[in-house]
């Protein structure tokens, strides 16, 4: 016991050269500068210099050293707790007292901070502008493509209680009339457009005041929003916001934005607890955030094709008032008030007179309105 | 062990010397890292893992050491990101357009991932091994990891279509494959193992799931005119279903016979598991073969069975543990939508504690899993294996060198890990 008490400066180790697996008996002796290392005959088997040492993984109570930056593997244990104290006071980069590694653990999780920071960053400013720089140069015939795909994943999220062909309203023989008269409703809309792309509005049995337009000139109209309206230019005036997203090419800069953010956080963040949860909260609440100001931007477009096809352009505002703003689908979460005023204040501020004659007759609504009946 | 000694030469068992608290601490430390890093701290906590379980896994009185780091881990997960953006933008791009090659980017998206998933599990290994060092030398492997890629997808492919049947023959093929090309310094590894022995150990247990199944397909064959299924179905409208039930009176018998006898052989996987486990386990190291050193395990079933019972217990705790915070949670977020019903303060407020609380406890499950489940997989397996002549440990020479970890950082970008 008296190595406790006197510094040792030699002690007994075990010793693998690195050359061969053999196991050696070694006596460890601390110099000035370097430590040696003697087998039971005394013949000299390595000698380190102390800044070259490093401490190594090693189970509870043995202290593995290793020499720092060699191809070779030389190991030595120490088993004596004093010995190992003694070793540990000399050598710069053995940390017994699991310092170093705590020191490493801090710098690890703030660096994770900034790199979530930056990340974030990313997600909130790059990944937008990247899909709006892109989005803009996909060909018409690649957009319609895309569409074709969400529309089928659409159409399977959507068509709940129907099969196949009844989730569509108007397709029935007796609906001729009603067709004729949403047919004039969009024609107008569609020439006063101009779009590159042709343009399909599909009306579907779905009690939801609702309209969306996917990439590639598909427009979804909801039976609930027909029966919402009250009169042919209100369901134009959505009609014409709809077409304002296919014109900023909206659609295709959600679906580009919705594969960059899954790739960033699906990746980068790991699947650590089954992240996929994650991606898809982040991914709400930003696409969210981005379409306020997307919004905005269609109802300024919708205004002014209302305008041109000659409708009543302030119909929008009387119809985004009265349903409360939800126009999108996926959007209870941010539908506040406030938000509708705004955009109802910007629609009656840009189109300050009613426009001119009803886009249709009262005959044609009464048929339109019947579209999803019977 | 009488076999052994018949054999000539030392015989030796491995030690597993880990304290469960230690590593329990470790990984609850790792855990709460995890959390506020958003996943980041993963390559520190797989490298700190790995140190322990190495460091406390003793063969023949010296234990093994982990070599690797985190960084390392960090930097083969940056390259793999690399590689992997161009393929996903490339699959991408090709299922907007290109005809028929887009139309199958779907599939092959799956089969290419696929296919890369497995090459990425080889070279992870070769990671693995080359930073194990026990006596001064290294374990090394070599090999082509798009051959094992290649043949390991035509096993799964094998094994799906036997519906597990294959199963054996493919763990059999791939560990001779991995451990023929597996060195400790220059001695040559191997697999010893026979497919078709697994198969019979795992034989009855796949029936006794299957059956239920084959018992439910043949009612549905027995029951179901199909007919009138298609007929109904085809003519489409509102009321398909009605018309399903009329053309086919015993359906609704049929479909609830085949609930009861799916949930049966759910039931059946989830006990029989442990054993598959335990089962394949002995198995694998029974087969492991270095130079004239053979290993044999003397694993017991119900020691599996042991651990999955503290899982169970520990789930159990967290459980209830979890239930009592939430009950002031749930009453905040009430009195939130009561009070202010027109912000929507209280949609939200529920949406962020939902998904904090999804976070913590699936982090907390997988926690007590590791804790739990892998530590005892990993010390029964060690502490059950038995080595024979381990004096031929004495006098191995170094070979081989340190690999790249990209194999690490493909695999965890593609979610294929191991230990």
């Amino acid at each position: 016991m008296s190595d406790v008490t006197v510094p040792a400066t030699t002690g007994a180790g075990v010793f693998f050269d690195g050359r061969i697996s053999t196991r050696r008996d070694a006596r460890v002796t601390l110099g000035a500068r370097t430590l040696t290392i003697d087998d039971a005959e005394g013949r000299r088997l390595a000698e380190w210099p102390y800044e070259e040492i490093e401490g190594l993984p090693g189970p509870d109570g043995v202290l593995r050293l290793g020499r720092h930056g060699q191809v070779r593997l030389e190991r030595l244990t120490i088993t004596d707790p004093a010995f190992a104290a003694a070793i540990d006071a000399r050598a710069a980069n053995v940390d017994r007292s699991g310092g170093l590694q705590h020191r490493q653990q801090l710098a690890v999780v703030g660096l994770s901070f900034v790199a979530v920071a930056t990340l974030l960053m990313v997600a909130w400013f790059g990944v937008p502008a990247v899909a709006a720089r892109v989005a803009p140069l996909l060909p018409v015939a690649v957009e319609r493509k895309l569409g074709a795909a969400v529309d089928v994943q659409i159409r399977s999220a959507l068509d709940t209680k129907h099969a196949g062909a009844a989730f569509e309203c108007g397709n029935d023989a007796g609906k001729a009339d009603a067709r004729a008269a949403f047919a004039k409703v969009t024609q107008r809309l569609e020439a006063a457009a101009a779009l590159p792309q042709p343009l399909r509005f599909t009306i579907v049995h779905r009690p939801e005041s609702n309209a969306f337009a996917i990439p590639g000139g598909q427009v979804y109209v909801f039976e609930g929003l027909i029966e919402a309206a009250h009169d042919a230019d209100e369901l134009a005036g959505v009609l014409a916001h709809e077409l304002g997203h296919v014109a900023h090419r909206d659609g295709t800069r959600a679906v580009l934005q919705g594969a960059g953010l899954s790739f960033l956080f699906g990746m980068v963040l790991g699947d650590f607890v089954g992240g996929g949860a994650v991606v898809i909260a982040a991914k709400t609440v930003l696409q969210s955030s981005y379409s306020r100001e997307v919004e905005a931007a269609a109802d300024v477009y919708g205004v002014g094709l209302m305008q041109k096809a000659g409708g009543n352009a302030r119909a929008l505002a009387a119809i985004l008032a009265r349903i409360g703003g939800a126009t999108e689908p996926g959007m209870k979460i941010l539908r506040d008030h406030p938000d509708t005023r705004a955009r109802v204040a910007t629609i009656e501020r840009l189109a300050p007179g009613s426009g001119g004659p009803a886009m249709l007759s009262p005959a044609e609504w009464t048929a339109l309105r019947g579209i999803c009946k019977g | 062990m009488t076999s052994l000694e018949a054999s000539g030469g030392k015989a030796s068992s491995v030690r597993f010397l880990g304290r469960r608290r230690t590593y329990a601490r470790l990984l609850a430390r790792g855990a709460a890292l995890l959390l506020v890093s958003l996943g980041l701290y993963r390559f520190w906590l797989m490298t700190d893992v790995r140190r322990f379980l190495w460091a406390s896994t003793e063969i023949d009185g010296e234990t093994l050491e982990y070599a690797g780091t985190p960084i390392e881990l960090v930097l083969g997960f940056l390259v793999a990101v690399a590689v992997l953006v161009p393929v996903y933008a490339g699959f991408f791009v090709a299922a907007l357009d290109l005809g028929v090659f887009g139309e199958m980017a779907g599939g092959l998206a799956f089969l290419g991932l696929g296919v890369l998933g497995q090459y990425a599990i080889y070279r992870a290994r070769r990671y693995r091994l080359t930073r194990t060092i026990f006596r001064g030398l290294r374990f090394t492997q070599d090999g082509s990891a798009w051959v094992y890629a290649f043949r390991a997808a035509g096993w799964w492919f094998a094994t799906a279509i036997t519906v597990g049947l294959a199963y054996p023959f493919q763990l059999a093929s791939l560990e001779r494959y991995k451990m023929r090309h597996t060195f400790y310094g220059t001695l040559p590894g191997r697999f010893a193992g026979a497919g078709w022995k697994l198969l019979l150990r795992g034989v009855p247990m796949w029936l006794l799931v299957m059956a239920p199944l084959a018992l439910t397909a043949a009612a549905f064959v027995e029951a179901v005119d199909w007919g009138a299924l298609a007929d109904a179905v085809g003519q489409g409208g509102d009321d398909v279903m009605a018309r399903v039930e009329g053309g086919n009176p015993a359906l609704g018998e049929t479909i609830v016979f085949a609930m009861l006898m799916i949930g049966l052989s759910v039931l059946l996987a989830v006990l029989f598991y442990p054993v598959f486990q335990a089962v394949v386990l002995r198995w694998w190291t029974s087969g492991l073969r270095f130079g004239e050193i053979e290993a044999t395990s003397s694993l017991r079933i119900r020691h599996v069975y042991g651990a999955y019972m503290r899982f169970l217990w520990w789930g159990l705790l967290f459980t209830i543990v979890l239930g009592i915070l939430a009950v002031p949670l749930l009453i905040f977020i009430g009195i939130l939508a009561g009070k202010m019903p027109e912000t929507g303060a209280g949609d939200i407020a529920a949406s962020v504690i939902g998904l904090g609380g999804y976070v913590i406890a699936a982090l907390g499950y997988s926690t007590i899993y590791r804790a739990t489940v892998q530590l005892s997989l990993w010390q029964l397996g060690a502490e059950a294996l038995h080595l024979s002549r381990v004096e031929r440990l004495d006098r191995v020479e170094a070979r081989g060198e340190a690999s790249s970890p990209l194999g690490e950082g493909l695999a965890d970008a593609l979610n294929v890990g191991g230990y």
